[in-house]
């Protein structure tokens, strides 16, 4: 893996949220059946999912094809109904609402339970038929990360785990997205994940051979911004955006150009052959 | 607050294709006054929200309600968000949750 690059995947690894850990590069991680390491990860879902599963009337829960077991949800307290041995609430998304059961065994939870009110933003770990525990939220940023996350883990579910259970060699393992200095890693996300797996079945013998900077350029290349561009990108843009100076970035244009895989269209601006 | 229609993420642009419906949004507050407050949307435009809002109200501030037109929402529930937030960040999540993704959330 580039030092450049921005894992998208290692970003939202933490917590087990990634289905299928054991197939990443984190090496402390035991090789468990996708069946069993899906079951103990904790997925970030919106209400409108989980009511969308329960419409379909599946048993076995799953969202987009992965076991789900664990989940995380955000959202405002609507209602809070509290008894004595158990504490149920509903919890408001703005995708939909759903009811929360905590179950109140020992003086911390009831002490957990207190600290909550209605109107309040929490985040809730839970299975789906019951939760385990639930914390206000004071950093509103969390708010919209969690459903980034949401929508990140779905698009990792329905675009690259059936490439990667189909791909037969080594380079597709990875989810990777390239590098991404503008700071707009979200926007990155979900355009580099479309590249990636077309790039990867097409391409592969090629990335074997170009190394380094070359496979980078290729795929900021191949970005839809940079296809879309009727003029292509001239080499001065090309290396401000990898960080790469700009001989080096020529040199490599001029290769790429020398196996067809970009062309030039006017004075130094180049563009991504097949687009 | 109404529970049981969805409220889209909306910025200022996208708050046209919602006009009467129920969203929810983040605008950081340029001026406040008894019934409505002004204030920026996380993609640059200009919002009124009619309502009452809540006193004291911070910098950045989460509203919930009804979008009367393109750039005016009646705010059914207000929740202050703080003072240091991420709008950019939320504001690609807006345009996100509303484009090929939108079946996650509405």
């Amino acid at each position: 893996m580039q030092a450049n690059e921005f894992d998208g995947n290692a970003a939202f690894a933490g917590g087990g949220f990634m289905p299928s850990q054991a197939t990443q590069t984190a090496p402390d991680r035991p090789s468990y059946s996708s069946k069993n390491s899906d079951a103990r990860c904790l997925t970030p879902v919106t209400v409108k999912q989980l009511k969308d599963l329960s419409k379909v009337g599946e048993s076995g829960i799953s969202i987009d094809g992965v076991d789900v077991n664990n989940i995380v949800l955000v959202g405002v307290i609507s209602k809070i109904d509290n008894a004595v041995s158990d504490c149920t609430f509903r919890v408001d998304d703005g995708t939909g609402w759903v009811e929360c059961t905590k179950w109140i065994h020992e003086h911390v939870d009831s002490v957990e339970v207190d600290v909550i009110s209605v109107g309040m933003y929490v985040r809730v770990y839970g299975q789906f038929k019951s939760i385990q525990s639930r914390r206000p939220i004071t950093d509103f940023n969390e708010i919209a990360h969690h459903f980034l996350e949401c929508i990140y883990v779905h698009l990792y579910n329905t675009k690259l785990r059936p490439r990667m259970t189909n791909a037969t060699d080594g380079m597709t393992a990875q989810p990777q997205v390239a590098n991404s200095n503008s700071g707009n890693h979200i926007m990155g996300f979900s355009h580099q994940t479309n590249s990636t797996n077309q790039f990867s079945n097409q391409y592969n013998t090629d990335e074997e051979q170009i190394r380094g900077i070359s496979s980078m350029v290729l795929q900021y290349l191949r970005r839809p911004a940079c296809l879309a561009s009727e003029m292509g990108v001239s080499s001065d843009i090309v290396a401000r955006e990898l960080n790469v100076s700009v001989d080096k970035v020529r040199k490599t244009l001029d290769f790429l150009a020398s196996e067809g895989l970009v062309y030039t269209t006017t004075d130094d601006h180049y563009k991504f052959t097949d687009a | 607050m109404d529970t049981s229609s969805p409220a889209a993420f909306v910025n200022g642009g996208l708050l046209r294709m919602h006009v009467g419906r129920k969203v929810r949004t983040v605008i950081q507050v340029t001026r406040s006054d008894a019934g409505s407050v002004m204030g920026k949307s996380t993609d640059g435009c200009q919002l009124v929200v009619r309502g009452s809002p809540p006193a004291p109200l911070t910098s950045y501030v989460e509203v919930i309600g009804v979008a009367e037109n393109e750039s005016s929402i009646r705010a059914e529930l207000w929740t202050n968000f703080g003072d240091s937030f991420d709008a950019s960040n939320y504001d690609q999540l807006c345009q996100l949750a509303n484009g090929e993704l939108k079946h996650l959330f509405l």
